[in-house]
């Protein structure tokens, strides 16, 4: 009976966490999250999730810890270069006819996914007329994402995904390097608006391009992958493209419908016209 | 696999068809041997005639040869009788002939040997005969008749003739015999072949209805055949393809029960050992059909594991219920058959008959069966397929998390072990350093501690010095008090005396001596005011000034200050005034002591300086929100260079001032100390001989001590959402001044409906109408035009904006949102220049009144050619050549036709003269810019204005965008892919359809129409970057009367809250703030619009994504009032808004 025991706990530390800090796990996979809350356990030094729910709901100071722990919070510049060669040589096409842009990278993370774009467009001359909108539920992450520090040495991975995406120009143009890291130009977010927003329950803002949101489906349930797909199907113009996971996609979605499978091995979809 | 077999209904068939085929060759056989019967008997018969006939040849060959032998002999005898040579011709011929008779008569019986052996005997007799005859004759002849009758009486002739004729008749005999012999036969052969045709016939009959039957059974099997074959395939049909399990049920069901006439029935399959219910047919709600069962359960679960068949006859009532709309009734017979595919049961279907079921259809069921636990078993491994698939899906993504969460994992080890790395090296090169520093340490304790005696020393030194000062300026300060203490008692003594010896009691003093008086006395109070004038500065130079802020009604400090100074002011023959501004508050809160001093003498300044003329003392607030007190006089100013001077202690303007006017000119030194302990400042203006303004500007509330809590912000508990004073669009009386058509319309004639309240324009757009030859139809309010355009479908629409009811517009708008409707072309008529809206929802034209008759004769005639024709025009502006053609190439199709022009000026004409459905701009033309070609559009109404896509090669700035946002609703850059898109925008304008907007953008249209007398002409702010947002908020509040003003992050909406400060000519009355927004956003901007006071009750209602509790409650302390969640619900917001805009 001790997972039966584990799992009542888990989705009562899930309930208390929404309840108090309006965090909401409860529709993410439980795999995933068991796992998550067996580190946090450890990590936090206590016996059972019990404790830990004891812990969340008396000491607030814990709860940016446990968000961190319960947060994947894991990516690299131009992470999947082949993905960002797609959307370099075949999207951007496509968006150049647009007079302005807007960019939602969802589930932004510490940044990574970002500055990739940011870069991207600048060397395709799209970043004068885009407005990228970076979203988080984690506001340290969002700060980080915010900062654009990132340790020297993942410098070299980062250069190379950049230049298998095809990048034209040298990344040490986007960073200065100091004090064992590596800070990325603070004009390259000039034009991204930061914010906290959750997929889970948060609605649409703004009309949106190009939706990113890269292994961020991977931790929900088929209910809340419904509702977060369901947000970009809003959120994006007519023929605007949404970029997903390597290891996620619309098959069995109810909103596949909506959407055309635009590059099937890079994940790229394109939202279907009315017409 | 097995073997291919062969498809049981061929075997069938030839099964079947064998005992027709065996008994078809039996009757070929039949025939064919009866054929072969009667041709023996036929050629038996053919031979006995033929040999009858022989024989009959035969005994007529003998009876001719005696015939021959009797001429022959007669022939003889006569001649003999008469020798009449004459009588011998007889017996000549048959000389000659008599040995052809016998040889034909020998031939005949050559197969005959016991007859042919008569003929030597025969021919001998004839020979012997004829010898005699011979001799007879030659006898007569020779000698005469006596000798020959001699010969003849011998009976020589006579017994050779007899034993001639006995011969012939023995053999006559002989062969009438073989004769009777023969018919004898040729009867027998005779009555068999009558047998047998009898025999024939008989059998024949009884065979050909033995075939009949067979082929009559042939054709049944064979129908019946094709009823399974049709059944079969019929089922294939229905069962074919990919079909979900659920869906692959009810068609089977569907055909089933129409094939065999069923009036209930249920599908069961299999699901794990249970089986579920899937679909049914006929069985009401609520029935007690199990929804699952398992193998061995009731009847369904014996057919599942007998794996057969089951038949119930004449069902009990209540074991199964049919339903209908009628009712409910039972059926009589029941099925229960299993599916079984390689001895699984994979379905089981159940089904009720009214009609007991025939064998036929029982084999069909059989016989599909198998076909339809084949299509369940696949549905049943697609399910579990695409549950499989799923379930991949699921463990890919789990990986790729798994996968993540180790990254994450990794990164952590990998930067404690960098960080163990970092410090275990950090901390060998701290030791090092420690060991290092350790003996510098020691060297710096000792240095440190020498510098510390020294310090020690001079500290002390210090502290004496200190003590020292504090002591002087003690000693200072209460030399000062005291001094003045000292001062002041003698001068009090003087003052009392002198105003005793000035007031002459005793009247013993001369007019000079009380002058003399007077003078001791007013010098005196000057000494006295210049005393405690250096007291204070004193003071407050010291800091020993106090200040005590309190609340303070600024209306009491004017009007206090003015009776003060008022009669001091008459006294000199000038004009005092006191003014308090509109933005002043009531109350301020300072040092009102203070305060009134500065103020005082800022006043008597201006009094003494001023010699005639006017001071005046106004009080207002500036858009920092500071007190400002002005003090302005008409006097002799002050000249620059000693402007900043005179705030200088012991100063005056001018030094023969003093002597002139009087003073210590500590007075503005005091009051410019004061300003500053109140946490202001004093500020002066001046020209020399013309005045000087003295401006004191302060806190409005005292800063120098901590301000008490602010006051709590009330959170207004939202109001019931009343629904304010919006009446519902009440459905407006159709009242008609002016008659048209309707009662007498003629199909086929063109309609123009007119919307016109007022009636004598009304009706001579109505006699218009008619003059050109249309049938007309008037509507005068919104409402009617509605329902007259939807139940007459009119041509062609002239419509008024100015409606008692609703706008024109509304009805422009709800007309093309209409499916019906939105082909009619529209024309709009209106006293106001709506122009831009109406082209944008979708008039053909627009006229401003007042018109004049050629204006709306030119509009009809414009209409009229726009119904001749039912193309879609495009009007392609674009100076490249080779671009305009393929452009025209690329948008022209069978119902669009391109105009392509390459100037601005060309396109103008072509607008002129005529109306485009849509038009493609470039922005760059020879002889003049896209923008300026639109601005031209949008401000002169000679031309038509069509949607427009502009179509550009270069990018636009943010500026440019939205300057051609203003009339373009759709800008494509040119590139690689703009083509396609340009194609796409283009069509979807020329097709499009009010599906095209979301539902909830249709519902709000939908909505929008009526006006709201709480948001009419009221101005609200929309801060929201968003451009689909905008839109939808415009359409909810514009046709509800409010005027939108929109900006796009907070910056923007603060910079528009700024220009209604200083512009007056607009105002903003309540704002609607988003939150997420690009440069400022929302609760940011919220706070800084909060921290001005003019701005502290400005309604705010934030627009928030966000959806939790806490989010809400942060918009509320930034400021907001209230808050609404994203999507935007029409009504909950326009109630909202009711609720905040200030009344």
């Amino acid at each position: 009976m001790p997972h039966r025991i584990e799992d009542l706990e888990i989705r009562l530390l899930l309930e208390a966490i929404y309840q108090k800090y309006h965090y909401d796990f409860r529709g993410y996979s439980m795999a995933s999250i068991k796992r998550r809350l067996a580190h946090a356990k450890d990590k936090l030094a206590c016996g059972t999730i019990s404790h830990l729910q004891d812990k969340v709901l008396h000491d607030p100071a814990i709860m940016p810890e446990v968000l961190e722990m319960l947060t994947v919070q894991v990516s690299e510049l131009f992470r999947d270069p082949l993905y960002f060669k797609v959307i370099r040589e075949k999207v951007l096409p496509h968006l150049h006819t647009y007079p302005s842009l807007k960019v939602w990278i969802a589930g932004c993370s510490s940044g990574e996914e970002l500055y990739s774009f940011a870069i991207l467009f600048r060397e395709e001359g799209l970043e004068e007329k885009t407005m990228f909108y970076a979203t988080d539920i984690n506001p340290d992450a969002l700060k980080k994402a915010q900062a654009g520090v990132y340790g020297l040495d993942r410098i070299q991975l980062f250069t190379e995904n950049h230049r298998k995406s095809g990048g034209k120009s040298s990344l040490s143009e986007y960073y200065t390097a100091a004090y064992g890291g590596a800070k990325f130009d603070k004009s390259l977010r000039k034009r991204v608006v930061f914010s906290d927003h959750s997929l889970v329950t948060d609605q649409v803002f703004a009309e949106v391009h190009l939706i990113s949101c890269r292994n961020v489906l991977i931790y929900f349930d088929k209910e809340l992958q419904n509702r977060a797909l369901g947000l970009f199907k809003d959120a994006l113009v007519r023929k605007g493209f949404l970029g997903l996971g390597s290891r996620e996609n619309l098959r069995f979605s109810t909103h596949a419908e909506a959407f055309d499978e635009f590059a099937r091995d890079e994940k790229i979809y394109q939202r279907r016209g009315v017409l | 696999m097995p073997p291919p077999r062969i498809l049981p209904q061929n075997r069938r068939t030839i099964k079947s068809d064998l005992p027709l085929a065996i008994s078809l060759s039996l009757v070929v056989i039949f025939f064919v041997a009866s054929g072969v019967v009667s041709f023996r008997n036929a050629r038996f018969l053919m031979d006995d005639v033929l040999r009858v006939a022989h024989t009959h040849e035969v005994i007529t060959a003998l009876d001719s040869v005696g015939a021959l032998m009797k001429d022959a002999e007669s022939g003889q005898r006569g001649y003999v009788i008469t020798g009449d040579v004459r009588y011998l011709e007889p017996y000549t011929r048959a000389q000659s002939g008599i040995a052809d008779h016998i040889t034909k008569a020998e031939t005949l019986v050559q197969d005959n040997s016991e007859q042919l052996s008569q003929f030597p005997p025969l021919r001998a007799h004839v020979a012997a005969k004829f010898s005699e005859m011979e001799e007879t004759i030659s006898l007569r002849r020779t000698i005469g008749y006596e000798a020959a009758r001699d010969l003849v009486g011998t009976d020589r002739g006579k017994i050779e003739m007899d034993a001639l004729r006995a011969r012939i008749t023995e053999m006559r005999d002989v062969e009438r015999g073989l004769r009777r012999q023969r018919v004898a036969s040729m009867q027998q052969a005779y009555r068999t072949t009558v047998t047998s045709g009898i025999v024939t016939a008989a059998l024949g009959i009884l065979l050909s209805l033995f075939v009949a039957i067979l082929l009559r059974r042939a054709a049944g099997a064979r129908r019946e055949q094709e009823w399974l074959q049709a059944g079969k395939v019929g089922l294939a049909a229905a069962i074919v393809g990919e079909q979900h399990m659920d869906q692959l049920c009810e068609n089977l069901l569907g055909f089933l029960v129409k094939y065999f006439d069923a009036h209930a029935a249920a599908v069961f399959t299999r699901a794990g050992e249970e089986f579920r219910r899937v679909a049914t047919y006929g069985v009401p709600e609520g029935s007690t059909t199990p929804l699952r069962f398992g193998p061995g359960d009731g009847l369904l679960g014996e057919a599942v594991t007998r794996k057969e068949l089951i038949m119930i006859h004449d069902v009990p009532d209540g074991y199964l219920t049919i339903g209908s709309g009628f009712g409910r009734g039972n059926p009589r017979h029941l099925i229960i058959a299993p599916a079984v595919t390689d001895s699984t049961a994979n379905a089981v279907i159940e089904m009720g008959f009214i009609h007991p079921l025939d064998k036929l259809s029982l084999t069909l069921l059989v016989e599909v069966a198998d076909q339809i636990g084949v299509a369940v078993k696949s549905a049943i491994y697609r399910e579990n397929l695409q549950e499989l698939l799923e379930e991949t899906q699921r463990q890919s993504e789990e990986l790729q998390a798994q996968s993540e969460e180790l990254r994450v994992s990794n990164e952590e080890l990998e930067e404690q072990s960098r960080a163990i790395k970092e410090s275990q090296t950090r901390l060998e090169l701290q030791q090092a350093e420690l060991e290092q520093t350790n003996s510098q340490l020691e060297e710096q304790t000792q240095m440190l501690e020498a510098q510390r005696n020294d310090l020690v020393q001079a500290q002390v030194t210090v502290q004496a010095k200190a003590d020292e000062l504090e002591r002087s300026s003690r000693y200072k300060s209460d030399f000062l008090a005291n001094m003045s203490h000292e001062l002041r008692t003698p001068l009090n003594s003087l003052l009392i005396l002198s105003k005793l010896l000035s007031d002459n009691t005793d009247d013993n003093l001369t007019a000079e001596q009380v002058n003399y008086a007077r003078t001791i006395q007013s010098s005196g109070n000057d000494l006295l005011v210049l005393i405690n004038d250096i007291l204070d500065l004193s003071k407050i130079e010291a800091g020993h000034m106090e200040i005590h802020p309190e609340p303070m009604p600024l209306s009491r400090l004017a009007g206090d200050l003015a009776r003060v100074f008022d009669p001091l002011a008459k006294q000199k023959g000038l004009l005092l005034t006191t003014h308090l501004d509109g933005t002043c508050p009531e109350v301020m809160e300072t040092d009102r002591q203070r305060l009134e001093q500065i103020l005082r003498n800022l006043l008597s300044n201006a009094l003494k300086f001023t010699e005639k003329g006017r001071v005046d003392l106004a009080v207002s607030k500036n858009v920092e929100g500071r007190m400002v007190f002005a003090v302005r006089d008409t006097g002799i100013g002050i000249s620059e260079e000693h402007q900043r001077a005179v705030f200088e202690a012991f100063h005056q303007a001018d030094g023969t001032i003093s002597r002139r006017y009087g003073g210590t000119g500590l007075g503005l030194s005091i009051s410019r100390e004061l300003a500053r302990l109140l946490g202001g400042a004093i500020s002066l203006e001046s020209t020399p001989g013309q005045g000087s303004t003295f401006t004191l500007v302060l806190p409005e509330t005292f800063q120098g001590q901590s301000s008490p809590a602010a006051p709590k912000r009330e959170i207004f508990a939202p109001l019931p959402q009343t629904p304010a004073n919006v009446e519902p669009a009440s459905a407006v009386e159709r009242t008609r001044y002016v008659p048209d058509d309707r009662e007498a319309l003629v199909s086929g004639k063109r309609t123009i409906l007119v919307v016109e309240d007022e009636e004598f324009f009304a009706r001579a757009l109505h006699d218009m109408v008619h003059e050109l030859g249309f049938q007309c139809l008037v509507s005068t309010s919104a409402e009617d035009a509605l329902l007259t355009a939807r139940q007459y479908l009119p041509n062609a629409v002239l419509l008024d904006v100015g409606l008692p009811d609703n706008s024109g517009l509304t009805v422009l708008d709800r007309l093309k949102q209409d499916i019906r409707t939105r082909h009619i072309p529209i024309h709009v008529i209106s006293a106001g220049d709506h122009s831009r809206t109406a082209y944008s929802l979708g008039a053909v034209g627009y006229l401003l009144k007042p018109v004049k008759r050629e204006e709306i004769l030119d509009a009809l005639k414009q209409l009229d050619a726009r119904l001749a024709e039912g193309m879609r025009h495009v009007l392609i502006v674009e100076d490249d050549e080779v671009q305009r053609g393929s452009l025209a190439k690329l948008l022209g199709s069978h119902d669009v036709e391109t105009v392509a022009v390459g100037t601005a000026s060309e396109c103008l004409e072509k607008l002129k003269t005529t109306t485009f459905d849509c038009m493609v701009l470039d922005l760059t033309l020879p002889d003049a810019s896209g923008y300026s070609l639109l601005e031209t559009l949008s401000r002169e109404h000679a031309y038509s204005f069509p949607p427009v896509i502009v179509y550009t090669g270069r990018d636009l700035s943010h500026e440019e965008e939205q300057k051609l946002r203003r009339y373009s609703k759709s800008i494509i850059i040119k590139g690689a892919k703009s083509p396609e898109r340009l194609l796409d925008e283009v069509t979807l304008f020329l097709h499009q359809v009010v599906a095209e907007l979301p539902p909830e953008q249709q519902k709000m249209l939908k909505k929008a129409h009526n006006r709201d007398a709480v948001l009419e002409g009221r101005h609200i702010l929309i801060v929201e970057d968003d451009v689909r947002n905008i839109y939808s908020l415009t359409n909810i509040l514009e046709p509800r009367g409010a005027k939108l003003q929109i900006a796009r992050n907070g910056r923007e909406a603060l910079a528009a809250l700024e220009k209604t400060k200083s512009d007056s000519g607009t105002k903003i009355d309540l704002v609607l703030m988003d939150v997420m927004m690009p440069e400022m956003d929302g609760m940011t901007a919220t706070r800084e619009i909060r921290k001005e006071a003019a701005w502290k009750k400005l309604p705010i209602i934030m627009l928030t994504a966000k959806a939790m509790k806490n989010d809400q409650e942060r918009c509320l302390e930034a400021g907001a009032n209230d808050y609404m969640a994203k999507p935007l619900d029409v009504e909950k917001l326009l109630s909202l808004i009711r609720v905040w805009m200030p009344r």
